[in-house]
């Protein structure tokens, strides 16, 4: 066989063998990159919270109550910003679990959904003095380390 | 060789980045204070000379529905279309952001095309100063109080208060009926800790100013932001 041909034949091997293993595994779950030096000011870093902080934080999950319940992380809250919900409901369930003090992060789908920092302005504004913070990266980070509920 | 490679790099970013390019890519909207929806749309055109399609579209919220010019998705150059989003507003009061996050045929599943905004301003009639009351633990049990004014053409008047602790004595001082109201907390002991959960119901028709909501803290100081 010449070398084309041989070359032809190995690539299609290799090239059938990653669409079997996207086709059964699906798309790679690739951890955000999280630079501690490019954070906003209300952001931390998923490395932060489960070193420096030993994962001792209130999590609140900022995405529709159907992803909270199904792969959300197992100790997490729900406050989203779906009107369907009971803003109020949320707010006396988060604040009832502030009182010990524990540092607050929220998380949404990715690092582009957005809601998790309008979550946590709103857990700012109950005035109760906790550090909140926004999870660079949100569920996806999360999943990517395997500490949501699916894993 | 090389030269026909750069170029092949160089035309496979481009019809990457390629795309509609909307209007706007936030839409500010002040409601009405009784908005039971909204509705806010987005013009876009196709400006690459590829066609573009889009391939999906999600939403933050099962609040919003989302339509695309009559459910066209393929866009040849130069054309363009709308896309309308619809928010039901529910109970909300203040300013929300909702989003619309659109993926163009080639998008990665986490790299979406475009992002769009709507942020709604909705009036807030009923205005309390403070959101929480609190009490060091062993401080004296003194009386705090949130101001509450009405910020509205017509009267609106406190009918109801409630507190989910007994330890707590809630009051409605009356300055000024329909406009301006204290309500005041006094503890029993702050010996230990605990949060209650205060209710003030108003006569107001529209019922997402109807039921306020305020906390009173007791608890252990914190220790300082860093």
């Amino acid at each position: 066989m010449k070398a084309w041909a041989q070359l032809a034949a190995v690539l299609a091997l290799a090239a059938a063998a990653a669409g079997t293993t996207y086709w059964v595994k699906g798309p790679p779950q690739r951890a955000p990159r999280c630079e501690a030096a490019k954070l906003q000011a209300d952001e931390v870093c998923l490395q932060r919270v489960m070193d420096e902080w030993q994962g001792k934080v209130l999590w609140v999950d900022a995405r529709p109550r159907g992803d909270w319940a199904r792969d959300g992380m197992a100790a997490a809250l729900l406050w989203n910003l779906d009107t369907h919900e009971n803003m109020q409901a949320f707010e006396a369930e988060v604040a009832g679990r502030m009182l010990d003090g524990s540092r607050v992060v929220v998380y949404c789908s990715n690092e582009n959904c957005g809601v998790s920092r309008q979550v946590a302005e709103r857990i700012k504004a109950l005035q109760l003095g906790n550090e909140v913070y926004v999870l660079y990266g949100g569920w996806r980070a999360l999943a990517a380390a395997k500490l949501t509920r699916n894993f | 060789m090389r030269t026909a490679f750069f170029s092949w790099l160089a035309m496979a970013g481009f019809l990457h980045a390629g795309g509609l390019v909307f209007e706007q890519e936030l839409v500010e909207i002040h409601a009405p204070m009784d908005a039971k929806t909204v509705v806010a749309e987005f013009k876009f055109e196709n400006k690459s000379d590829k066609p573009v399609t889009i391939a999906k579209f999600d939403k933050v919220c099962a609040c919003i529905s989302v339509q695309v010019s009559d459910g066209k998705l393929n866009y040849a150059p130069g054309e363009g279309g709308v896309i309308r989003a619809t928010f039901e507003m529910g109970n909300f009061a203040g300013v929300i952001d909702k989003t619309v996050v659109l993926w163009f045929d080639g998008d990665p599943e986490n790299k979406p095309g475009q992002v769009l905004t709507v942020r709604v301003h909705i009036p807030v009639l009923v205005v309390m100063n403070e959101k929480t009351l609190k009490w060091t633990i062993d401080s004296p049990p003194e009386t705090r109080k949130i101001d509450i004014t009405i910020d509205y053409s017509q009267p609106i008047k406190i009918v109801a208060t409630t507190c989910t602790s007994e330890n707590f004595k809630v009051e409605v001082n009356t300055l000024e009926a329909g406009k301006h109201y204290e309500l005041l907390v006094t503890p029993a002991s702050t010996k230990a800790p605990g949060l209650a959960i205060i209710r003030v119901e108003t006569d107001c028709e529209i019922a997402r100013h109807k039921v306020l909501q305020a906390f009173a803290v007791i608890r252990r100081e914190l220790p300082p932001n860093p």
